[in-house]
């Protein structure tokens, strides 16, 4: 069984019964729906987005999208992958629309200068929140969700070498920020 | 002595095969430090995967159900109006009442409004008959099909020549609003002969 098909039995054990409901419109099964992938779907988007606000936004607009098409959900794969592909598509949508700057180079300069300062390193989740937004996503899409880098690609518009390469970037930053460089012979 | 690159480690915990993973196991098998950069870089993707789940602050739910019945209404609605449009037309049609709408060279900027007023007007009275709710013969319906490309056109020249840059669309745009006019208003005269032909 697939994480994802984990996940559907995780979040939503009658997920069959709950689908066929929202498939005839009924408002409680399309809020169950939303209950139970809520989470996980601004988990997405708040590791991909730069704010909190774009994060809801993006949860409001991936769920408004599984509301009108619910209909064309072909269960061929698991529910969870199918809104976590509306999710992800919608949140890399806003990472291109905004075009915040890309501040990964001046990360690297300020924690580059200082990185032998303790006080200076970072945990996991600062050290996240610092990488470029196109970084984080290829980093959280790959590593956490299980992504390939071709699918990456193709919902980035890129190609799957620039998600390889961004991926290695984004590891060589966090291996530095924090603090886990080693001497070696 | 050259260790492996961020990129290749990465590349050797992948799922795939890449082209010079061969040669970077080899190395790995008998280098105790890029044994140790793997290890960590396994580490840093199981801590990334343990990190708890951000969680929203507040409920978007409710503005996602009423943007859900919106929607629908509006959908209902627009479906009311077009299968009633094709009903009404279908009659105008007949009894030659085309073309229904005269060209204006130059209206006064009032007149737009008051046309779309009395469309407003003419689709909440359709909308009251709730054409939705009613069987139409098949012939009525293949006409009501065909004028609902005709409203959809119309509706989408009124979005287009509305968000066009011209200093002065009013012209069309009054052309364009009479044109729904008139089909709104045959509409509602089928509707009523229709109610008392057949006591619906």
């Amino acid at each position: 069984m697939t994480r994802t098909l984990l996940m559907d039995s995780y979040l939503l054990s009658d997920a069959e019964t709950v689908v066929a409901r929202a498939r005839t419109g009924d408002p409680a099964a399309l809020e169950a729906l939303f209950r139970a992938y809520e989470v996980p779907v601004y988990n997405l988007a708040r590791r991909i987005c730069r704010t909190t606000e774009d994060a809801e936004d993006v949860l409001q607009e991936t769920f408004l999208e599984v509301c009108r098409s619910i209909k064309r959900y072909r269960e061929e794969g698991s529910l969870w992958g199918w809104v976590r592909t509306i999710a992800a598509s919608k949140a890399l949508m806003r990472l291109r629309r905004n075009k915040y700057r890309d501040t990964d180079e001046l990360h690297d300069e300020v924690v580059g200068q200082r990185r032998e300062d303790t006080h200076l390193r970072m945990d996991l989740e600062a050290a996240l929140e610092r990488l470029s937004q196109t970084s984080r996503a290829v980093v959280w899409l790959h590593d956490v969700e299980g992504y390939t880098h071709e699918e990456i690609a193709g919902m980035m518009g890129k190609t799957a070498s620039f998600s390889k390469s961004q991926l290695a970037r984004a590891h060589a930053r966090l291996r530095r920020w924090l603090g886990e460089e080693v001497a070696v012979p | 002595m050259t260790h492996l690159s961020m990129e290749a480690l990465v590349s050797l915990r992948g799922r795939g095969r890449e082209p010079g993973d061969s040669g970077a196991r080899e190395h790995l098998q008998g280098c105790p430090a890029c044994q140790a950069e793997l290890e960590r870089l396994h580490q840093r993707v199981a801590r990334l995967k343990a990190l708890p789940p951000l969680r929203p602050a507040r409920d978007r739910w409710p503005g996602i159900a009423a943007e859900v019945r919106a929607e629908r209404r509006q959908r209902r609605n627009r479906s009311a109006g077009l299968v009633g449009l094709a009903a009404a037309a279908s009659v105008a049609l007949a009894v030659g009442l085309a073309p229904l709408v005269a060209p204006d060279p130059s209206p006064d900027p009032g007149r737009i409004e008051q046309v779309m007023a009395r469309s407003r007007a003419l689709e909440s009275a359709l909308d009251r008959y709730d054409p939705e709710s009613r069987v139409l013969d098949g012939r009525t319906a293949g006409i009501a099909q065909e004028l609902e490309d005709r409203i959809a056109r119309v509706d989408r020249e009124l979005e287009v020549t509305e968000l066009r840059e011209e200093q002065e669309p009013d012209a069309e745009l009054l052309r364009l609003w009479r044109e729904r006019v008139g089909l709104l208003d045959a509409l509602v005269d089928v509707h009523v002969t229709r109610a008392s032909n057949v006591g619906l």
